[in-house]
């Protein structure tokens, strides 16, 4: 395959949302592979990182009855439960991305959130 | 009877632009929910609300179905519209949303499960008059030779466990049968694992013929004007066009009421499509019935001048349709539908996704273009290729056909191939111009293009 080729190749896989494009010739076949969507916040760019929500539902900071444990100021480390968002009765975590110190909280208890809506802002740590 | 304030719309592309298009025109409000990879899609422009429910991939966004209820409660959506294709055809989810106390705009669950599973629908039709192919009802046994005098021929071997075209044998004479039923059976042990075959008529060169259907909740069924859909390429449809060549008004109102029929043995409610086989001396078979809004409503819209939609919505909401049975079947001119999808005919129509840099689509008379490209847009990988459906209309086929050649020449779209050039060959096509078309028609025409390109 001369460079050309590669070259048509590349150009066009950049007009694409393809992560990964695999060609065998006398094999046959073919292998197109594309990026599930990370989970990403719809903002533009930020020197806080953001947490997003994991679905569309209504948000909960705590289970009823029971207070929330973090607020402005808390350090959390990746995996670290935010809450949840609550998809009709199943029950989703949000959960802290990165290791960092809640900086902005951009959500209400109790109110709906979409997929991919920023909730949280954390300050790297 | 309930009026809905704001209906949620579970799709994507251009259905999901059409349903907003009526909902606005009836005040009603609607609610777009879309994946991440939709952000920039026009459907999500023209709601009058928006709601993202999760990743690119189906199965996280428009096929989860407790993502889409959940947008419907936290926007305040008293229904929902499924479109064609993702959730249209699941009875769990229609079930899932009456529960959680939102109108699923088409048929009952108990309905979509009656007509939509293939063999429960044959054996209505069978119980209610209506014809089915013939064939064996189980796998053939030892006495295979009987069985196959019973069912006819030309008959088709077809695995049961199958699919695919695998296990399947034509058989013309009752001397090949023999060794044919052997090699189905050794194709379909490799297979499956599973050598069960059973028989049924082969309809040869057949029409694909439909039928749309409106009921309401109070008994009222209606039949509009059949829709012809045998231009496909490996069962996917090309072009539609109502009426059909092949249907006169003796079979139109034999082929209605064979639909009214089984509509309403079902019980069903909604709008939906009843599909029939049209043999060449105008026998006609029931395959099976699409419990939904089909891609080419449009032909039928077009030659009815009805909104399918809106009448959807009317008949969720507990309303009357608003025309009779009569009226329905009226036919006004003709009207043809071209799929223009974003494929390369000259690489057997292999998805060209990517972005379209240049969108300049026909008008003029009897023109009618709905889609949700624009230009900048980028066709993502994840869902079909499906970019704008065509629909002429003229007042009659012949000017049906030159008015399609005239738009589809009209229509310029950079930076990602189209089937267009495909759609100005099938117009000019001698079998399609003398309306004499099959289901084998693309596939003859794609032969005879090889055959002539090898002699070149």
């Amino acid at each position: 395959m001369d460079m050309n080729t590669v070259g048509e190749i590349t150009k066009w896989i950049k007009e694409t949302d393809l992560a990964e494009v695999v060609y065998r010739k006398n094999g046959q076949g073919f292998e197109i592979r594309t990026e599930d969507a990370p989970l990403k916040a719809a903002l533009p760019s930020c020197s806080y990182s953001p947490v997003a929500s994991p679905a569309v539902g209504i948000y909960r900071s705590a289970d009823a009855g029971k207070t929330r444990k973090f607020g402005e100021g808390t350090l959390v480390h990746p995996g670290d439960e935010l809450g949840y968002v609550e998809v009709l009765s199943e029950k989703k975590p949000v959960a802290a991305s990165s290791k960092g110190y809640i900086r902005i909280i951009a959500v209400e208890d109790g109110k709906p959130v979409q997929y991919g809506q920023p909730l949280f802002f954390l300050e790297l740590a | 009877m309930t009026q809905f304030t704001k209906v949620l719309i579970a799709n994507r592309g251009e259905i999901a632009l059409r349903v907003i298009r009526t909902l606005r025109e009836m005040g009603i409000k609607s609610v777009a929910v879309y994946s991440e990879a939709d952000r920039t899609s026009m459907h999500v422009r023209e709601a009058d609300e928006a709601v993202c429910i999760g990743p690119a991939p189906a199965r996280g966004s428009y096929l989860d179905r407790n993502a889409i209820i959940s947008a419907a409660l936290n926007t305040g959506a008293q229904a929902i519209h499924p479109g064609y294709g993702f959730l249209s055809e699941n009875s769990d989810f229609s079930k899932a949303a009456s529960d959680a106390g939102l109108t699923f705009i088409g048929p009952r669950p108990e309905a979509i499960e009656l007509l939509g599973y293939k063999s429960t629908a044959r054996a209505l039709a069978t119980s209610h008059g209506v014809p089915i192919t013939p064939g064996t009802r189980d796998c053939v046994g030892k006495d295979f030779e009987k069985e196959a005098a019973k069912v006819g021929y030309p008959l088709m071997i077809k695995a049961a466990a199958g699919g695919g075209g695998k296990g399947m044998r034509i058989v013309r004479e009752p001397s090949q049968l023999k060794h044919e039923l052997h090699m189905a059976q050794n194709e379909a042990r490799a297979s499956f694992s599973d050598d069960g075959v059973y028989f049924e008529r082969y309809v040869e060169r057949p029409r694909h013929v439909e039928i749309q259907i409106a009921a309401d909740q109070h008994g009222n069924v209606v039949a509009f004007p059949e829709r012809d859909c045998s231009v496909q390429r490996r069962h996917q449809k090309l072009v539609e066009e109502s009426p059909s060549s092949a249907v006169n008004h003796g079979l139109r109102q034999k082929l209605a009421a064979a639909a009214i029929n089984l509509v309403k043995a079902s019980k069903y409610y909604g709008v939906g499509t009843v599909e029939f086989l049209l043999d060449r001396d105008g026998n006609y078979y029931f395959m099976e019935v699409n419990t939904r809004l089909q891609v080419e409503h449009p032909v039928t819209e077009l030659v009815t001048g009805m909104d399918l939609v809106r009448e959807q919505i009317i008949i969720a909401q507990g309303g009357e349709l608003t025309v009779t049975p009569e009226k329905a079947l009226k036919i006004y001119g003709h009207a043809i539908e071209h799929r223009i999808n974003a494929e390369d005919p000259d690489r057997s129509f292999a998805p060209c996704p990517g972005m379209v840099t240049e969108w300049c689509v026909p008008g003029g008379p009897g023109v009618r273009v709905d889609t949700h490209v624009y230009e900048g847009y980028i066709i993502p990988s994840y869902y079909d290729s499906l970019m704008a459906k065509l629909i002429l209309w003229a007042p009659t086929r012949e000017l049906a056909m030159q008015r399609g050649l005239r738009a589809l020449g009209e229509f310029h779209v950079g930076g990602v191939k189209t089937t267009i050039p495909f759609h100005q060959k099938i117009l000019q096509n001698a079998e399609f111009m003398s309306g004499q078309v099959d289901t084998g028609l693309i596939s003859r025409m794609a032969e005879a293009e090889l055959a002539s390109a090898a002699r070149k």
